[in-house]
Parts: structure tokens; C-alpha cells; sequence
């Protein structure tokens, strides 16, 4: 499959994004998330304020692929804290870095909105306890901004 | 203005089952509970930590409006309903289609004796990414990391959302092989699930 080139630099050095924000499970966990790990950093727990993060190695790169949908993020790794901002509802969530996802080039040029606010391609997945924080788990994807903390 | 979660906190500490503060908002379904609620105070919680107003695992027992809930770390949790808490198990419900052997996640407000008081109680939610192996009559077959899960579509209850277009109870544009998201509620005990919504990029 063709990739696309990557904008340089990142666009997350320049400001906030604007992309997709879905939520998964980590850690222990019951039904199908119960064969799911402990994430990449081996820390990641369903019940912490975490997330992935697509860009956390070389590896992780290499799974999701967001340059193939035009977006280019920055190398961040364990433990660095984003704020996770709601573009429906306004409320927001800092969480650090405990896996490597969301898988975003299978989802490329996916687009959510809530009224007239979207944003397009999937950049990054919560923990259910940070997603919950700033909108339900049953809206399962919301269009979100995305900043360093 | 007081928050939902104020009203709840005092609803909690004002007198248990009959809870006369919270019933004044009403119960509402997950998504109207969060459009209510007011602005959130700045964070407490530590990024990458755990967060205490938060809990999952599943029931083990009821006691009149109280769940007793095991959590998957082998942390107890007690979890308290009142009026104003939204439940949802494939879309909104009452209280009482809470069952032991349900999977949870619950969102609310820490009282000092531990309990949480409930602001959101999702049961059995799954949210799963995979790809499509196969679609039989009205089960799709998805391969999520390697284990396949039966994803059954539920009469007046699943939708497909396409992007942004919006949700339609028309599935049958997904096809074998494509990459989907599906939400929706476990059986517990099984690797069945009821799809709410599958969400698909095309």
C-alpha cells in the first residue's frame, strides 16, 4: 500500500490537533478486554488516567501508520501527559502515555462530529476512566482536541 | 449553579435509598447525564494514576440500590444507585437489569467511607476494534487480536455509523474483511456480544 508523506514537523509541535478520540481496555479486565495486556509501557490499567499514544517508537510507528493519513505527530513516550480536550461537551483530561495506539491508518479519513464540530482520523485512544471523564463511554468516539500538558 | 455530582454527593450523604435530591434531576440516560453536567473542577488526579472516582469489574451481589462489585485487580468496590445515576446495558435502563455476573464500568463520587456514589454505570459495555472474518444471518464474526467474537445485531438497538453520516439501522454496507469499531454489551461469560453501534471509516 502507497503511504503518504508526513507533514514536517509534526503538526503537534506547532499547536493542538484535532482528531478522533475513542477509548479500549488494558490491564486486568473482564470479557473480551481479559486477553488484553498491560500496553506497551506495561503500565496500563482500564481504572488510570491513561492513554495511547501512535507515535511512542519506531514499532509503534510502524503499526499505526498515522503519516498514511496525512498526519504527522510527535516521537512521545512513556509517561508524557497530554490534555485531552471534548470538542462537544468542553471538558477535558490530562493523562500520560501507557501504550502504543489507536491503529490509526485503518481508519483513515474517518470523520466524527457532534453538531456542526468535527474532526477527522483516529490519534487517540483513552483508558475508560480518563474517557469518562469528558464524555460517556456508550458515545464510544468523539471529535477532540488534542495538547501537550 | 450545584453540579450533578454536588447533588449526588449530598444525596448520598443525606439518606441512603430514598433520595430525594437526585430525584429532582431525574434519571437520565449516559449522554444527557453528561451534557448536564456542570463544568469539572480542576484535576485532581494524577496523570497515569489511578482514579478513585472510578470503578470496574463485575457483580457480585445487590442489596437493595448497592452494588457489590469485585473488581478484575481483586479490589472490592461498593457502588450505590440512586435515582439520578444513568445505567446503561445496550442503551439506557433501569435498575433493576443490573445482574450479578455483569461487567462494569462506573463513574461517580468517592464517599469518605469508600462507597461510590454513582453518577454513570455502563454494564457489560465493550468498545472492540477487529476486522470483519465473516457475516452470518445477523452475526458478524470479528477478529479482535486473534480471538473471534460473535457480534449479534439487535433488532431496534444497532446502529452503523459511517463516518460522519449518521446512524443508520441499514448494516448491511460492512462487509468481510473491512477494519470496524463495535460498542456494545457483553454476555457475560461468553465471547458473544449485542452490537449498539459499529462504526465504520467508509
Amino acid at each position: 500500500m502507497a503511504r503518504s508523506t508526513a507533514p514536517d514537523p509534526p503538526a503537534d509541535l506547532l499547536g493542538p490537533v484535532q482528531g478522533e478520540v475513542s477509548w479500549f481496555c488494558c490491564g486486568t479486565a473482564w470479557g473480551p478486554c481479559s486477553s488484553t495486556g498491560k500496553g506497551a509501557c506495561g503500565t496500563c490499567n482500564s481504572g488510570n488516567l491513561q492513554h495511547a499514544w501512535p507515535n511512542t517508537s519506531d514499532a509503534c510507528w510502524a503499526i499505526t501508520r498515522p503519516d498514511s493519513c496525512g498526519v504527522g505527530l510527535s516521537r512521545r513516550t512513556c509517561g508524557f501527559r497530554h490534555r485531552i480536550t471534548a470538542l462537544c461537551s468542553g471538558s477535558s483530561v490530562v493523562t500520560a502515555i501507557a501504550d502504543c495506539g489507536p491503529q490509526t491508518d485503518l481508519f483513515c479519513g474517518e470523520r466524527s462530529c457532534c453538531g456542526a464540530t468535527c474532526a477527522s482520523n483516529r490519534l487517540i485512544d483513552l483508558t475508560p476512566a480518563a474517557y469518562s471523564q469528558i464524555a460517556s463511554l456508550s458515545s464510544g468516539l468523539r471529535p477532540a482536541e488534542i495538547s501537550t500538558a | 449553579m450545584r453540579s450533578r455530582r454536588d447533588v449526588l454527593r449530598s444525596a448520598v450523604l443525606g439518606g441512603g435509598a430514598s433520595v430525594v435530591a437526585a430525584t429532582a434531576m431525574g434519571s437520565l440516560g449516559p449522554e444527557a447525564a453528561f451534557a448536564a453536567t456542570a463544568p469539572a473542577p480542576a484535576q485532581k488526579v494524577e496523570p497515569g494514576a489511578p482514579d478513585p472516582d472510578f470503578a470496574e469489574g463485575r457483580i457480585r451481589s445487590i442489596k437493595e440500590n448497592t452494588l457489590l462489585v469485585l473488581g478484575s485487580n481483586l479490589v472490592f468496590h461498593t457502588i450505590r444507585v440512586v435515582d439520578g445515576t444513568s445505567l446503561w446495558k445496550l442503551g439506557p435502563v433501569a435498575f433493576d437489569q443490573a445482574k450479578p455476573g455483569d461487567g462494569l464500568y462506573a463513574r461517580g463520587v468517592r464517599m469518605p467511607d469508600g462507597m461510590l456514589a454513582a453518577e454513570s454505570v455502563w454494564l457489560n459495555i465493550v468498545n472492540i476494534k477487529g476486522h470483519i472474518k465473516n457475516i452470518t444471518g445477523q452475526t458478524l464474526h470479528l477478529d479482535h487480536n486473534g480471538h473471534e467474537v460473535l457480534c449479534h445485531v439487535v433488532a431496534g438497538k444497532s446502529v452503523a455509523i459511517h463516518s460522519e453520516s449518521p446512524p443508520t439501522e441499514d448494516l448491511s454496507m460492512l462487509k468481510v474483511s473491512q477494519h470496524v469499531q463495535i460498542l456494545g454489551a457483553w454476555r457475560p461469560d461468553t465471547n458473544e456480544v449485542d452490537i449498539a453501534t459499529v462504526f465504520s471509516p467508509h
